[in-house]
């Protein structure tokens, strides 16, 4: 005869669920609204969801419970409220960029938007837990709402990018399941800091389970922050989905990797015995470096973002490798401006994009379409440029700020080498972030015809491309009190 | 006054922002305006200069990013000072000499922004900001070489961007090294060059740190063997780039030196003085040799512009306040007169759009007055006693005697080769018959060219003749770093070269 089982419901700290319970209200909310109302426009459906994520945003910053909640597999402390802070502000930007001049079919379905939510709901439940049970349970559920969200875009290329970010996706997460059994098998236990305390207590022993479990991690963890080896997707399944959701991927999913891989890497690093910091040097070195002289030869904008958002993710694995106070915060920091910089490209990107591939036979954004731009549309080629400077790292533009603060943080830990790999690695990358530059400046304008750059240019894509220019160009006024926040709560969660 | 250092740097960048709003027609008039307010502006800091303090003054502190030590620092003192000034004004005399017709605007903008750039190195203490100007600095000028250049106009604009930029990236390093370094003995942040003044660095740290900085400013400067992206700049860039470039960009890199190289890491100064000093001869020798080989007249001054750069920095290493007051004044004379030199190629390229020598010849006769100002500031470069080029020269060759004399003497043959490649420019083109047709009808200097002219020619004779004013200034400045030097020197073998260096009859 069983025992019943009793829950005290106050015990459940159910507040902590709120956010993400905010979300899946909103998606079922807006799915049964499209069963009840024929063809809901777009600009409803968007604002619609950008309210919920509004909400979401208010039920993270109001919450002030305990750290623990819902069966103690819920973890709200510092970084986990960064996290969710920096996903929702750029799910509510991203967003909006659906609501483009011309119509996309994936925009007017409320499924794109209702799985959005999920998606996002996903990416919550994997920042906000320290239970590696939950954390695949985000993944999978952003994963495959992110796979059919790519697959909605209705091209060739989409379903193309969306089998391809399936099939490997899988694959990672069949790594991560495997990490998590081994590590399950050896401590008896899913939860990270549990797992801790089981293995200093043993010393690391059996090492070679734990080497096991941590390559599966690195292979799947590697997988979503796109790191060199497993970065091979990221450029194809950018190249094939929409700009906005491009954009969305080298910001979004990896910051819900990075606070991942801080929880797991980092009391692995810290422990000295694995070799885990060797590989992860490798790895962040490799990283940095074969994906900017990959982007070195890029024909097209698009994938060469793509190659440099591979780049920038190596630099943030750096600050998770050195791992103290200073590079967390570095992490948030540069994640942060990095955020709004890349909006800001990758908008530019979707409203210059015209229906037809008019330049270039295989790729929608090739160089040549900038060629003299600032002749034909100066006010775009001027914000467009500030944005490939601010990404270059040149300052005072938003991007340097971080850089530095993620150099010296490598410097005050005595990682000189890797200081100075960080520092070579932003003069190679000043080369194709300038490329597009000279495009756009020097060259001459291979047609004068204003309108082809327009057309998919609206007033909601202004805004947003009008916020990300003001972040990036006055980022020097938003340092301090974004550092003083960031440094609070890293040294509040403990990092 | 309190804020006349933030408006000399800021109030260019306004200006430019609000160009966007003029009409194309009165922009010149515009740029010509707001670079004369400026050129004023800074005037009026040398009236304001106590002249008896060596000292930073009109000092702007305000902290910035205070947890990380990062603080918005300016001032200036005899050593940026004249620099200043003359960022100033060589952008109000090339501005006045523009010639250019095509997208005026944007070149007028960017010139402005550049103004800020170079007005904020030589006035920034703070080390973060003195980076973030540095390298701003290359953004405007990449777009000046790259749209208004002649027709290799792409590649050297990259080229120049990508050098120095890649240069530079290693000097952050460096800078924020030191700043953990003050860390480490203080245990406070900051990033304020007086507060790193007083920081004693151990001498292997030092050679690395004076390695990264050295980097940056070798390629700056440009020093051999880094300058090659210096011809292509110079031969691609329109005329007043090229006069921008030469007259205060690459004085950039020899005020970092006196700026960070020697009060910072002494001892390594001193233990590169030998290699450092080595380079500079080969600079000296190498450049003006392929000089006298070039064909093309904005080339030679081009090379004799690295030639130059080399005594300025064999000065800046004697150690000694001669030296390095000679190379202040040096870079300030060389400014002046690369600047002039430029222009005067620009006329006669704006005329007959080509610049070989060969295509010239004769031409004193068709136009004198051109032919006579050309000839001054031919002879202020070769260093003509009683002309302006003479004293940066003599006093830095005069101050290095002291550290070697069989050095100073090799050195000293670039003066001889400078007068023969100028000498041999100069005969070529204006001496002997008129042979090519095209060149009798060529009009003499206009009256915008002889406004910007005319200033440059005064400077050179009235500074030649009598440069204590500025000199004593420097000077000041000057005497106390050195002693900011021993005071910080860790080595013994550094104490005892400054004190042999700044006594009378010491050799090596």
């Amino acid at each position: 005869m069983l025992e019943p089982i009793l829950i005290d419901v106050a015990s459940l700290n159910l507040p902590a669920l709120l956010p993400m319970a905010i979300l899946v209200v909103g998606a079922l909310a807006v799915i049964c609204a499209d069963l009840a109302v024929k063809g809901l426009n777009r600009s409803f459906l968007t604002m619609i969801t950008v309210l919920f994520i509004i909400l979401d945003f208010g039920a993270v910053i109001g919450y002030t419970g305990p750290a623990r909640g819902f069966f103690d597999v819920l973890l709200v402390d510092g970084i986990a409220m960064m996290a969710q802070v920096i996903i929702l502000v750029a799910s509510a930007l991203f967003l909006p960029l659906s609501l483009s001049h011309r119509h996309f079919r994936a925009f007017r379905m409320a499924e794109f938007y209702a799985l959005f939510m999920f998606m996002i709901v996903g990416f919550q439940c994997m920042v906000v837990s320290d239970n590696l049970i939950l954390i695949f349970i985000g993944l999978e559920t952003s994963s495959l709402a992110l796979y059919t969200l790519i697959a909605l875009h209705n091209r060739a290329k989409a379903f193309e990018a969306a089998i391809k970010y399936f099939t490997m996706g899988a694959l990672a997460a069949g790594f991560y399941g495997m990490s998590a059994l081994i590590f399950y098998a050896l401590t008896g236990s899913v939860e990270i800091y549990q797992i801790e305390k089981v293995l200093m207590a043993r010393h690391f022993e059996p090492l070679i389970g734990v080497l096991a479990a941590t390559v599966f991690m690195l292979g799947a963890l590697g997988f979503k922050l796109s790191l060199v080896p497993s970065h091979t997707w990221t450029p194809d399944v950018y190249e094939g989905s929409s700009a906005p959701l491009a954009g969305y991927m080298s910001v979004v999913p990896k910051i819900a990797g990075f606070v991942v891989a801080m929880r797991l890497f980092e009391m692995l690093v810290a422990s000295g015995v694995v070799w885990v910091e060797h590989i992860l040097y490798v790895a962040v070195v490799l990283t940095m470096t074969l994906a900017n002289l990959t982007a070195l030869v890029q024909e097209d904008v698009k994938r060469m973002l793509a190659f440099s958002s591979i780049s920038h993710a190596g630099f943030m694995m750096a600050a998770v490798l050195i791992g103290t106070t200073q590079a967390n915060t570095a992490l948030f920091l540069y994640w942060t401006l990095f955020m709004f910089t890349n909006l800001g490209a990758f908008t530019m990107l979707w409203i210059v994009r015209h229906r037809k591939n008019l330049w270039d036979e295989r790729y929608q954004h090739p160089y040549t379409k900038f060629s003299g731009l600032v002749k034909i549309m100066p006010t775009t080629a001027t914000i467009m440029g500030i944005f490939m400077f601010a990404l270059a790292g040149m300052p005072p533009f938003s991007v340097f700020w971080g850089k530095l603060y993620l150099i010296s943080a490598a410097i005050n830990s005595e990682f000189i080498f890797l200081a100075v790999i960080i520092a070579l690695n932003s003069a190679i990358a000043v080369y194709y972030y300038m490329k597009l530059v000279i495009y756009m400046f020097l060259k001459e304008p291979v047609t004068v015809d204003a309108k082809l750059y327009a057309t998919n240019a609206s007033t909601p894509l202004k805004v947003i491309v009008g916020v990300a220019v003001i972040f990036t160009i006055f980022a020097i006024v938003f340092v301090e009190p974004l550092l003083t926040v960031i440094t609070k709560y890293v040294i509040a969660s403990g990092f | 006054m309190e804020h006349i250092l933030s408006l000399l740097v800021f109030f260019p960048a306004i200006a430019g922002l609000l160009g966007f709003l003029v009409v194309k027609e009165s922009i010149r008039a515009y740029g010509i305006s707001v670079s004369a307010i400026e050129f004023f502006l800074s005037i009026i800091l040398w009236i304001g200069y106590d002249g008896s303090n060596a000292g930073y003054q009109f000092v702007e502190y305000y902290p910035f990013i205070s947890s990380y030590g990062m603080s918005y620092y300016l001032g200036v003192d005899g050593i940026s000072l004249f620099l200043v000034i003359l960022s100033t004004f060589i952008t109000m005399i090339a501005l006045i000499a523009l010639s250019i017709e095509k997208e005026i605007k944007n070149l007028i903008i960017s010139v402005l922004f550049l103004e800020m750039t170079m007005v904020g190195v030589f006035v920034i203490l703070d080390v973060i900001w003195f980076y973030a100007f540095w390298e701003l600095s290359l953004v405007p000028m990449l777009y000046i070489i790259g749209a208004w250049g002649s027709a290799n106009r792409m590649y050297a604009s990259i080229k120049f961007f990508l050098y120095t930029f890649a240069g530079s990236v290693l000097m952050l390093v460096g800078i924020l090294y030191m700043g953990f370094l003050y860390h480490e003995a203080t245990g406070i942040w900051s990033f304020a060059l007086p507060d790193w003044y007083l920081l004693q660095v151990p001498f292997e740290t030092q050679l690395w740190l004076f390695g990264a900085f050295f980097l940056a400013f070798a390629i700056k400067v440009p020093m051999f063997p880094f300058h090659t992206w210096l011809p292509y700049a110079h031969g691609q860039a329109p005329t007043i780039g090229s006069i921008i470039l030469a007259a205060v960009l690459l004085k950039m890199g020899s005020y970092g030196f006196v700026r960070f190289s020697l009060p910072l890491f002494p001892d390594a100064s001193v233990y590169f003085l030998i290699p450092v000093a080595v380079i500079c001869i080969i600079m000296v020798i190498y450049a003006a040799m392929i000089a006298y080989a070039q064909k093309d007249m904005k080339q030679v001054i081009a090379y004799s512009s690295i030639s130059h750069m080399g005594i300025v920095i064999l000065g800046t290493f004697a150690m000694n306040a001669e030296g390095i007051t000679g190379s202040i004044f040096l870079m300030l004379s060389h400014g002046i007169v690369s600047g002039a030199l430029f222009m005067l190629v620009g006329v006669i390229y704006d005329r007959r759009h080509t610049k070989l020598m060969s295509d010239f010849g004769g031409l004193a006769s068709v136009m004198p007055n051109f032919a006579t100002i050309y000839g001054i500031m031919l002879m202020a470069s070769v260093g003509l006693p009683l002309s302006i080029g003479f004293v940066g020269e003599f006093l830095s060759l005069a101050g290095f005697y002291r550290i070697s004399w069989v050095m100073t003497l090799l050195a000293g043959t670039g003066i001889i080769l400078g007068a023969v490649y100028m000498l041999v420019l100069y005969k070529k083109s204006f001496f002997g018959e008129v042979v090519h047709a095209e060149n009798k009808t060529l009009k003499d200097l206009n009256a915008k060219e002889l406004t910007a002219l005319i200033p440059l020619v005064a400077l050179v004779v009235i500074l030649g003749v009598y440069p204590k004013p500025v000199l004593s200034v420097i000077d000041m400045s000057v005497q106390k770093m050195l002693v900011l030097m021993d005071q910080k020197a860790v080595v013994q073998e550094t104490k005892d070269l400054l004190f042999k260096a700044n006594t009378i009859g010491g050799t090596y």
